[in-house]
Formats: structure tokens, C-alpha cells, sequence
């Protein structure tokens, strides 16, 4: 039983090409072009390119000689199971619709994080102190300016902080308290993965009369550190990165919308539950410094005064990235009754 | 051998004016069909986490080449997946590296951001090589002539110096760009000849500069109306969640509307320009006629699309947009079009065109 395939015949090394036939007999397959037989082949030793729904097959000679059929549905040899089979399989192309917004859920929010965030355990010390020093000397020449704020209280500060390191059993060669001006940051506190704290003029300003919520915020930033947050940021957007560039790698569009508001979603997400953590890490040495939590609402509520008053944007950079001030507050306050239960 | 090119469609059907006939470009794929062929390949491309996705690009680029059709033949894109494979694996290696470096040490990452600066030229012509050759018509394949040094001038000197000009150098530097992008297109023996003119990039930077200032100003003095008749501005609780539920949806739409139809504006006029002005010595002239207000509805569509189905209608806007491309795109062929003779030897790994795709740094033939 022979099956005749019309479609064009291409010349090797040439933009040559015949209109021709291929005839299948069996195993064998003959060429045929201006009503005559030009050569015949093993099956074998032919290679069948492009089978896609759609696009006509294309058969390729040893030669470089290539044929290029005419009817779509047309393939020299069908083998079950064939990716092309799948591509066109209903049910296939339903549970894709379900599968795969569900998969890249799972990981992208659950898979990625957890993998960035247990691998962070495993980078050495230097990684960190490396990470903390080069960002410090970034931010110090592009956003801080040298403090304002007199010696002699930036020296009592420094002195507190000392004396509550040491309560704490942390280690003050690791937590060096810097003081500076920033236009930049507005009133805000902040520690990089090394160690290294920073106070702002402002801050100090804003919490001039209360020791106590200034300490609030800067145990809140150590939890940053003691939490290794930091890392665990980079870890997780450079993995969920290489995610979408192995899976999206080629599709443009839609790989870049996804990766814009996915990564910066995840990225909030991420963030918020940091803040959680480093709320409660102040919280837990606070009670243990025989302080209360409401030292840490009082610095909370500082700042919606200070954005109550003046509706200052400068203001909105400290709270744009911390979860719900007043929730916050709350927990602070509450807390004293949820570690006595 | 006495073979004569007998295609079907070379019979009077065209009209023939000397030697030469315009020649349609005709674009054949389907939404339906491509939809099944994209989502599958995703789901596959995460369950096998990424690797199939060298599989689904071959397969992708085989649908869009393989219903792209002139003069009866058919375009043919012949990369293996290994092939993209490993050049995959390698780019997402540099790009890993590249991101933890940057992110994690700052200063040592901008030493490697120099790195970055020497390998980039090198990059855009791997990618640009690599695409070329995988890309036959009438088994003959193309390819590309482009230096390391043309390369480094284009791509790392130029923007400079526009840059340092105050943008006033920049559509001399695209122009030149273009130039050495185009002009180092080859099609088996042939060498693709264009005659871009810088003038035609300061008309064109002039109307988009124009229409900036316009479309922008008239964005603000309306979003100004706005936010004043809400009288958010007379008190001090200008509350920020109001804002972006009244004024600040006007102003992303705004935007929106307006990014399309300058960046319609621009790629219709420059794509026309240098297509109009490019030929395959006595083989082919091209004509193109992209017209912007229908591309930027096209843009702006494919876009909204895209974002309200969450992704999903990404195949469809894929295929309108492969459709619109081609039908304003026709040839002028000489009757010698069978006399091309390919003088490609192989080409191993995808790596370049894959870290160019990664980086970002793709430089796609309009």
C-alpha cells in the first residue's frame, strides 16, 4: 500500500526548489519531481522535522536536501504519544488552564521562598559582613550626611546602647550604633546584615523624650540582622529570577508583566512577614530588658502624630514599608498579656 | 541538472512589471491552535522545572516560522532543543552569578558590572548570529557579519556619547545602531544592502518628543482639574488610597494610551524607513506600510489583554501581532530568487543568544 505526499523539493546548498512527490512504500520512499523518479531512500534514513499542528512537515535528506510538504495534516511517520499529539489534547489544554496558574503559584510563593530561605543558613559569616560593609559604604556617600545632632546626647545614646547589648547577651563589636543626618530617609532607623546600625537625626528628634521607644525601633532592626533577613530578600528574588528566566525564558510580554507585579508582590509579602518577625524579636528583649511593650507603641505612635501633623511624604517612607502601624501598636501593647497567659 | 524554479505560485498570478513581482508576506497561525501548543508547553515547561522550556521555544519559533509564507515557501527554524538547552543553562549560571553578586556585594558587583559592559557587545552578536543562522527560506540560511569592535562602538560607545550630548546625539546613535544591525544581514551568499538615513530618526524623535510634551501636559492640566475639584488639596489629609482610586486610574490609562501610541509612533516610522530602504541585491526589495494608529490600537489591546487575562490571552495577541507584521510587509522580487547559495557551516550552542535573551539585551529584527 503506497501513500503519495505532495509538497516541494529544495536542493542542497540552494535556493533550488521543484514541486515533486514523495511516494511511501513500506520502509522505502521515492522521490519524484518533472514526472520522473529521481531516488529512493530508507525511512530510516530520512529525519522528519516540525511536527506542530499546523505547519507541514518537513522531511530532511542526508544531503542537505529538504522537503517541504503541502498539506498540514501530512507526516511521514505519526508515533503515539508525540509532543504534537499532546498540544492538541482537549483535556490536556483544560487541566493547563488550571495546572498552570496553580503551579507557578505554588512556585513562585511557597517552592522559591522556602528554598531561598533555608539555603541562607548554609552562607558563611563573610558573606554577610562583605554584603553589610559594601552597602554601607554605598548608602553612606549617596544618603546620609553627617549628624547634627550634639556629641554629648549622641554619646549617651551610644553608651545606653552599649549597656543594653550587653544585657542582652548580643555582641557590641558586631552592633556598632552609627548617628547620621538624612534628608533621605527622614526619621528612621535602620541595620544592615553586618551588624551595623544606623540612627537618624530625626528619629532622635522625633523620640527625644522617650529612651525607651528609641531602644523599641532599634531592637526591631537587630531583629532584622539576628533574622538574616537581608539575605533571605536577595536569596529570594534571585531565585525566583532564575525561575522565570528557565520556565519564561523566551516569553517576552508576559514574562516581563508576571515578573514585574509577581516579584513585587512576593517581594511585600515577603517583607511584611519580616517586619512580624522583627516586631516580635524587640518585643521578646524588651520584656526581657524588664521593659514594657509599650515603649515600642509609643514609637509607633509617634510616627502617626508625625503623618497626622504634617502629611509629610518624607514621613510615608518609614510606614509605606511596615505593616499596619495601628495593628502594630496593638500588638505591642497586648503583648505583656500574651507572654504572662 | 536542468531544474527550473516551478513553484505554484510563480504562474502569472502576481502581477509582473520587467523582472520583478510584489511578493505578499503571508502569516497562516491561529489563536485556537497556538493556545493549545503555548499552554501546554508551559505546564510542561514547570513540571520538568525549566527544562522543557528549550523544547517549547524550538516549538514556538517552528509554528510562527513555519506559517510564515512567501512566494509559497515557507520560513523554517532549525535550532535543536539541546541546543538552546545548554545555552540556557549556561546564560541562567551567568545571570544567577550576576544577580547574587550585585545584590550581595555592591562594590565587587560593579566590578562585575564592567565585566558585564565587555561582554554585552559580544552577547548581541552571538544572539543575532545564532537567530540568523537558525533561520531558513527555501533551504537557504541566514546569517550575520557583525564585529566585536562594530559591536562595542554600537552598543557601548555610542549610547555614551548620546548620553553625554544630552540625547541630542541619540537618534544619530539608533540610526547607526539599526545600520549595523541591518546591514550585516546575510542570506546565504547575499548581502543584505541598506541605505538608512539619520534625518528620518530626528523627524521621528521630534514628533515623539512633541507628542510627549503634549499628551503628558494635557494628562497633568486634567489629572490638576481633577485632584482640585475633589478638594483633596485643601485640607492636610490628601489621603493617598484616594488618590489612586479617583485621579491616579486616569493617570495609569493616561499612561498606557500614551506609551502605545508613542511607541507605535516610533517602530512603525523606523521599521517602514529601513525596510523601504533595504534590499537583497538582485533578489529583493521590501516595502513596508505599518500604519500607527492602527499598530497602537494593537499594542494597546494586545496589552490590556494580556493583563486582564492574567497572562492567558498571551498567545492570541502573539498571533494578531505576527499577523499585522506581515500583512504590512510585501516584496519586490527579481525573477533570479532560486539562484541563492548557502555557505553556512554549523553552529553548536545557543549560549549567546540565550544570555542575550536573559540580560535583556535581545536585539529583535523588526
Amino acid at each position: 500500500m503506497s501513500r503519495l505526499i505532495e509538497g516541494t523539493y529544495y536542493f542542497p546548498k540552494s535556493s533550488q526548489a521543484v514541486d515533486a512527490q514523495l511516494h511511501v512504500n513500506g520502509d522505502m520512499v521515492s522521490l519524484h519531481y518533472q514526472g520522473q523518479c529521481r531516488n529512493s531512500y530508507h525511512l530510516a534514513s530520512l529525519t522528519q522535522h516540525i511536527t506542530i499542528a499546523g505547519v507541514p512537515m518537513e522531511v530532511g535528506f542526508a544531503d542537505g536536501a529538504k522537503f517541504s510538504a503541502q498539506d498540514p495534516l501530512v507526516r511521514l511517520s505519526s508515533p503515539r504519544n508525540s509532543l504534537e499529539s499532546f498540544e492538541q489534547n482537549k483535556s490536556l489544554i483544560i487541566a493547563s488552564v488550571v495546572l498552570v496558574p496553580a503551579l507557578l503559584w505554588f512556585v513562585m510563593m511557597v517552592l522559591m521562598p522556602r528554598l531561598a530561605q533555608s539555603s541562607v543558613a548554609y552562607l558563611p559569616d563573610i558573606v554577610s559582613q562583605q554584603m553589610g560593609k559594601q552597602a554601607f559604604e554605598i548608602i553612606k556617600r549617596t544618603m546620609l550626611e553627617p549628624s547634627v545632632t550634639e556629641e554629648a546626647q549622641q554619646q549617651q545614646l551610644k553608651r545606653q546602647w552599649q549597656d543594653t547589648l550587653i544585657a542582652l547577651d548580643l555582641s557590641p563589636e558586631k552592633y556598632t550604633l552609627h548617628v547620621y543626618g538624612s534628608e533621605f530617609f527622614g526619621p528612621n532607623a535602620f541595620a544592615l546584615p553586618d551588624g551595623t546600625v544606623v540612627i537618624t537625626d530625626d528619629l532622635i528628634t522625633q523620640l527625644d523624650d522617650n529612651s525607651d521607644a528609641a531602644l523599641a525601633v532599634l531592637l526591631h532592626e537587630i531583629g532584622h540582622v539576628e533574622h538574616q533577613h537581608s539575605l533571605s530578600m536577595v536569596a529570594q528574588s534571585v531565585s525566583s529570577a532564575v525561575a522565570f528566566a528557565m520556565i519564561f525564558g523566551d516569553i517576552e510580554g508576559i514574562g516581563e508583566i508576571l515578573l514585574g507585579t509577581g516579584s513585587t508582590l512576593i517581594q511585600s509579602k515577603f517583607s511584611r512577614n519580616m517586619e512580624r518577625e522583627a516586631d516580635d524579636y524587640a518585643l521578646a528583649k524588651l520584656e526581657q530588658l524588664g521593659k514594657s511593650g509599650d515603649a515600642f507603641a509609643q514609637a509607633m505612635q509617634s510616627f502617626l502624630d508625625l503623618k497626622g501633623k504634617h502629611g509629610d511624604s518624607q514621613l510615608l517612607k518609614y510606614l509605606a514599608s511596615h505593616p499596619d502601624t495601628q495593628e502594630r501598636i496593638d500588638k505591642a501593647k497586648n503583648y505583656r498579656v500574651k507572654v504572662k497567659q | 541538472m536542468d531544474v527550473t524554479d516551478s513553484n505554484q505560485m510563480e504562474q502569472p498570478s502576481a502581477p509582473q512589471t520587467n523582472s520583478t513581482r510584489t511578493v505578499a508576506v503571508e502569516f497562516s497561525g491561529k489563536g485556537g491552535e497556538f493556545f493549545g501548543i503555548w499552554i501546554v508547553n508551559v505546564l510542561l515547561s514547570i513540571v520538568t522545572l525549566g527544562i522543557y522550556s528549550a523544547w517549547a521555544k524550538v516549538r514556538t519559533n517552528q509554528y510562527f516560522y513555519g506559517n510564515t509564507v512567501i512566494d509559497g515557501h515557507r520560513f523554517a527554524y532549525l535550532a535543536t532543543p539541546m541546543q538552546i538547552l545548554k545555552g540556557r543553562l549556561l546564560a541562567v549560571a551567568l545571570f544567577a552569578c550576576y544577580t547574587l553578586v550585585t545584590g550581595l556585594f555592591p562594590i565587587a558587583g560593579m566590578a562585575f558590572v564592567l565585566v558585564m559592559v565587555f561582554l554585552f557587545p559580544w552577547l548581541i552578536n552571538q544572539g543575532l548570529r545564532f537567530n540568523l543562522r537558525m533561520s531558513s527560506y527555501r533551504n537557504v540560511r541566514f546569517s550575520f557579519a557583525g564585529t566585536y569592535g562594530e559591536a562595542f562602538m554600537c552598543f557601548i560607545v555610542l549610547p555614551f556619547v548620546g548620553a553625554i550630548t544630552l540625547y541630542l546625539a541619540m537618534p544619530w546613535v539608533l540610526s547607526k545602531i539599526d545600520e549595523y544591525i541591518y546591514s550585516n544581514v546575510r542570506y546565504g551568499d547575499k548581502q543584505l544592502k541598506v541605505d538608512i538615513k539619520t534625518g528620518e530618526y530626528y523627524i521621528t524623535a521630534l514628533i515623539v518628543v512633541a507628542l510627549s510634551f503634549v499628551g503628558f501636559g494635557l494628562l497633568a492640566i486634567v489629572m490638576g482639574t481633577m485632584v482640585a475639584g475633589s478638594g483633596a488639596l485643601s485640607g492636610e489629609a490628601m489621603i493617598l488610597e484616594d488618590f489612586f482610586n479617583g485621579a491616579g486610574l486616569f493617570i495609569v490609562v493616561g499612561y498606557i494610551v500614551l506609551g502605545s501610541l508613542i511607541s507605535a509612533l516610533y517602530k512603525a516610522r523606523i521599521r517602514n524607513h529601513i525596510l523601504n530602504n533595504s534590499e537583497f541585491e538582485q533578489l529583493t526589495k521590501f516595502k513596508s506600510n505599518v500604519e500607527v494608529m492602527p499598530f497602537a490600537m494593537l499594542i494597546l489591546t494586545n496589552l490590556l489583554a494580556v493583563l486582564f487575562s492574567f497572562g492567558l490571552a498571551f498567545p492570541w495577541t502573539a498571533i494578531r501581532q505576527a499577523r499585522f507584521m506581515a500583512d504590512a510587509t510585501q516584496l519586490e522580487m527579481d525573477a533570479n530568487a532560486a539562484a541563492v547559495i548557502d555557505t553556512m557551516e554549523e553552529q553548536k550552542a545557543s549560549f549567546g543568544e540565550e544570555a542575550a535573551e536573559i540580560f535583556d539585551v535581545d536585539v529583535s529584527l523588526g
